[in-house]
């Protein structure tokens, strides 16, 4: 008797592991210190249920093009989007809204860092000097760790990061892209100024080794996607019911796991810059 | 008229020709404080949270049994057809597909869903069992067969009589061997967000907590080292049900969404939008749009494939030879085999993607640590075979020890099976340099990885088919070099 | 009147894999005739056999010289393979997992006669080489024809049970062709003798009068009838695997 009723508790538990269409389920990308999402994200759940009043999983996956692929089949209706995914998801998605961006967000942007051995100095303007150097991205479909850094790379080169760059990886996240700076694997990395002040603080990085070059100008990124349909299958007001969650979230504990020092509302125009960006380099037909 | 030695020596002077044109550039600026923080996790392994991990170990085998189980009856079913063009050209193409990759495509549709999983098993499997279990019943003993009443011959009751039965302890080994590749498949499938100890593994590698990446490759050696213990048939059984038990399956798929990546999704973008088929300029379209592709990509990414390829499977066979003595029984008495056996077992299971991302850190971002990687993981695996076989060698009595033994007595006499081996191997190799693309060499699997990233299904299932196309032409030119120098393996490793 | 003749060799020419042959040969057999074909090893007597099965295989039982057992089946369904062209898949499949009542009952007469009683369960791998030969001698008898063509059907039995299972086969076939390489068998169990010598019929005469120094003399150059080698079945290789 015991036995059965280990294995279907196991099973209720791989069961709740995976989507449950019944319940209001949302996700991230997983952009940085991705064993800790389980519970970064299981709190945010928790408040959120408590603020709606319904059922609400977090569901983690595993890249950022699988948290845009769950959001256009529906296994999740709300997303902790970056800029790019988020501007590919609502693309997708006809009707889905951006409703609410981190405080910081508003003005986001990316660090060029370098090991020392590089030898090349930091400076106010795009960085002198590492023509022929190596560089890693972040995630493919990152805003902070590819799209942005790629564009500017392509402005001031007028070329290609491979034709620039004597090789060219992609770090697949950011603690990723810092880790493998800091060992000298790469002389460049390209990365999202939040995570690399959370992780300088931490003491994960070491400052002889590694250090800022330049940093980008300002940008709009992450932000807190809805599905359109949501006010159909949740009642009415819904949507607009998440937004207020969202935006009255004020537990120092819960914005620290984004780290956001608040959120503020959001709309899809906001990202219109980062989709004419994308279009320009060619990652949105 | 091709030789052993022949064939041995170009392949050797080939992968040479190769690496001169590979990057292979070593870059360690500073490996060590990285290198010395994996020592310090394997040495104190952690595991971060029982209920979590054992949940993903069942998945990992419930995934594996299943799927598995589900493939070898396919299998089974198929292999009296596969004489059929039509039954060897689908299961060529089916197997030719990496199973990451066919995650990939199902996560589309299915989500991350029990079905993916499954699926993504379940069909190259089907694809190999079915060539395998062909070839095994092909070369059975065929004296059986004749002494049957000649009314019975082409009947359904002489094959299960009289060819089944017949090459059934075969069927058993392979199929038992195979339940080994397919637990290594269904963790690495955690990669890419199925609930399996890949899944962790994964994480934590990639997050530098190496304690707790120890904590869960232990556990998968575990699993692989005891995998005789479990593996009989009645534990088998009991796992298998309750492995179906175990894993959820009610489905939610949307049928529209199935419609929509068929329809849509994957046609070419010319083709999407295009009113109608006829129009001359869709055509048109469509023709820029692959040359593109094949100008962009899969010139660089076959170029690179191939190197990788070709550079891993000489690098396998190399390893495979310094390897095999230590789990042969006529190098090593039993007590000093085991732990030629753990490390074989260390080898073969950590996933080619770890390994490459430890031989990164240590030599940097080139061809190398994937190369590393392939003819390391290869090379146990075969190691691991053809040092068994060892046992059957009888060598004569007084014959020479240590060295002279190994390159008079026991190497030549295994050279054959062993080059069975590698040319069986040769496709998998190139399956697998494919997917160790995504560390960023640019071979196919790097573009077919970025093709899922930017969304665009269409080219990821073009750069697909272009790989899969890669693998039957490798198949191909490795069946005629077998069938060329009369080799036959034994049936565990095809 | 004669009976009808049921295998006819006109001035044929077999050759096979290059090797034996048989040069110009013309024999006929008739229904009812039971013959001993002799002669020393590779002089063309399997080849001969197999000319002969191929003139009408549906009613012919044939009896090879290797034992061709299924080595994973029991002795029991080894012997049952001789009919089942008698069933349709179904029937058979339920029988090779669940051994059925009526199918062993009819077995087990044949079992007792060739000594196999005791040993039906037991998986033919683990069967002696004399023990492997019975049961595909029972396989071919099993198959209830009119015709039997036994290619030293006994040569790895002992010589008491030997005598006994000619007999058995001569008693229970109308027709019967073996190659023996035991004179003194081919005397006793056959009414006629043939003797090949070089791919060619160097002696075709009725049992009576002929006496073993006659047919010796088939065998010259041959210090005695050549001991044959069979092939059983082993598993040994495969089984170092496991």
């Amino acid at each position: 008797m015991k036995l059965s009723r280990l294995i279907i508790a196991a099973t209720m538990l791989v069961a709740a592991t995976l989507a449950n269409a019944k319940d209001f389920t949302f996700t991230a990308i997983p952009d940085q210190d991705s064993s800790q999402l389980q519970l970064r994200f299981g709190k945010v759940a928790k408040y959120l249920e408590t603020q709606l009043g319904v059922k609400v999983n977090y569901v983690p996956v595993k890249s950022y093009a699988a948290a845009v692929t769950a959001f256009r089949n529906d296994e999740v209706q709300l997303a902790w989007f970056g800029g790019l995914s988020g501007v590919q998801a609502r693309l997708l998605v006809p009707g889905s809204e951006a409703i609410a961006q981190g405080y910081e967000d508003q003005f986001f942007k990316t660090y060029f860092i370098a090991h020392t051995s590089a030898g090349v100095k930091p400076g106010e303007s795009f960085p002198e000097g590492i023509e022929g150097l190596t560089l890693t991205f972040g995630s493919k479909g990152s805003t902070s760790g590819r799209l942005m850094p790629e564009f500017y790379i392509r402005e001031h080169f007028k070329r290609a990061p491979e034709e620039v760059f004597s090789r060219v990886g992609f770090s697949t996240d950011h603690s990723r892209t810092i880790a493998l700076v800091n060992t000298g694997a790469y002389q460049i990395g390209v990365v999202n100024y939040k995570v690399w002040e959370t992780e300088l603080a931490e003491g994960k990085v070491d400052p002889e080794k590694v250090q800022v070059i330049w940093e980008t100008p300002v940008y709009p990124d992450y932000q807190w996607s809805i599905r359109g349909d949501v006010d159909g299958n949740w009642g009415a007001g819904f949507s607009a019911k998440v937004k207020a969650a969202l935006l009255g979230m004020n537990d120092p504990d819960l914005l620290a796991s984004f780290p956001r020092q608040s959120f503020v509302e959001a709309k899809n125009s906001d990202y219109q810059p980062i989709l004419d960006t994308a279009k320009s380099i060619g990652l949105i037909d | 008229m091709m030789s052993i030695r022949g064939v041995s020596v170009s392949f050797v002077i080939l992968a040479m020709v190769c690496i001169a044109f590979a990057d292979i550039e070593v870059i360690a600026a500073d490996p060590w404080s990285e290198f010395g923080r994996i020592g310090l996790g394997f040495i104190t392994p952690s595991f971060f949270s029982w209920s979590e991990l054992l949940t993903s170990l069942a998945n990992t085998i419930a995934f594996a049994l299943v799927g598995v189980a589900v493939a070898a009856g396919l299998g089974l079913l198929l292999a009296p057809f596969f004489h059929w063009r039509v039954v060897r050209l689908f299961c060529s193409f089916i197997r030719s597909v990496h199973e990451l990759f066919w995650a990939l495509l199902f996560l589309q549709v299915f989500g991350l869903h029990t079905v993916t999983g499954l699926l993504a098993i379940i069909i190259p499997f089907t694809g190999i069992f079915t060539k395998v279990y062909a070839e095994i019943l092909e070369e059975v003993d065929q004296r059986p067969l004749n002494a049957l009443p000649i009314k019975a011959l082409n009947t359904g009751s002489a094959y299960i009589y009289a060819r089944l039965a017949v090459a059934w302890p075969q069927l058993v080994i392979y199929t038992r061997y195979r339940l080994e590749c397919g637990i290594r498949s269904s963790s690495v499938l955690g990669f890419v967000g199925l609930p399996t100890l890949g899944f962790h593994l994964e994480t934590y590698f990639k997050q530098g907590d190496y304690s707790q990446a120890a904590g869960v490759l232990y556990l998968f050696f575990l699993i692989i080292a005891s995998l005789r213990l479990w593996t009989h048939r009645r534990g088998l059984l009991i796992l298998l049900l309750a492995s179906l038990i175990w894993l959820p399956f009610e489905l939610s798929t949307n049928p529209e969404i199935i419609l929509r990546f068929l329809t849509h999704d994957i046609l070419p973008q010319p083709m999407r939008d295009a009113a109608s088929l006829l129009d001359v300029s869709v055509w048109a379209d469509m023709f820029n749009w692959c040359v593109k592709l094949v100008q962009t990509q899969v010139g660089i990414g076959v170029w690179n494939t191939l190197l990788l390829t070709m550079i891993s499977l000489v690098g396998s066979g190399i390893v495979t030879l310094l390897l095999y003595p230590l789990v042969s029984p006529l190098f090593f008495r039993k007590r000093w085999r085991l732990p030629g056996h753990l490390f074989l077992v260390v080898l073969r299971s950590i996933p080619e993607l770890m390994l490459a991302f430890v031989v990164v850190v240590m030599v940097g971002p080139s061809m190398l640590p994937a190369i590393i990687a392939l003819s390391l993981h290869n090379g146990a695996i075969i190691a691991h075979l053809i040092g068994h076989s060892t046992i059957t060698l009888k060598l004569p009595l007084g014959a020479a020890r240590g060295l002279n033994r190994y390159a008079y007595e026991v190497t030549p006499r295994i050279y054959r099976p062993f080059l069975a081996f590698l040319f069986y191997r040769w496709e998998v190799i190139l399956r697998e340099s494919a997917i160790l693309g995504i560390l960023g060499i640019h071979t196919l699997g790097f573009y077919v990885d970025s093709a899922f990233e930017e969304l665009r299904f269409d080219r990821a299932l073009f750069l697909i088919l272009i790989t899969a196309l890669l693998n039957i032409l490798v198949d191909i030119v490795s069946r005629r070099i077998r069938k060329q120098l009369r080799l036959t393996a034994l049936p565990e490793i095809r | 009147m004669q009976p009808p003749v049921l295998f006819q060799l006109d001035r044929q020419t077999i050759g096979w894999h290059g090797g034996t042959v048989l040069d110009d040969l013309s024999l006929s057999i008739r229904r009812g005739e039971k013959v001993a074909i002799v002669g020393k090893s590779g002089s063309g007597k399997t080849t001969l056999l197999r000319a002969l099965y191929r003139q009408s295989p549906q009613s012919i039982a044939f009896c090879e010289q290797a034992p061709g057992l299924v080595p994973t089946l029991s002795a029991f369904h080894n012997i049952y393979m001789g009919q089942l062209d008698q069933h349709p898949v179904a029937y058979n499949l339920l029988n090779l997992f669940y051994p059925l009542k009526k199918e062993i009952a009819k077995v087990a007469p044949l079992a007792s006669v060739l000594g196999l009683s005791d040993k039906l369960s037991t998986a033919a791998e683990r069967l002696s080489g004399g023990q492997q030969q019975r049961v595909a001698l029972g396989r071919t008898i099993f198959q209830n024809k009119s015709v039997f063509i036994g290619d030293e059907p006994v040569s790895a039995v002992d010589e008491v049970q030997a005598e006994d299972l000619l007999a058995y086969v001569v008693n229970t076939h109308e027709t019967v062709v073996l190659a023996l390489h035991h004179i003194e068998q081919a005397l006793k169990y056959c009414h006629r003798i043939i003797g090949i010598k070089d791919g060619k019929v160097a002696l075709d005469a009725a049992t009576e009068g002929l006496t073993p120094d006659t047919l010796r003399q088939l065998y010259e150059g041959e210090s005695q009838p050549s001991q044959l080698k069979d092939n059983y079945v082993t598993n040994a290789g495969f089984k170092a695997l496991c």
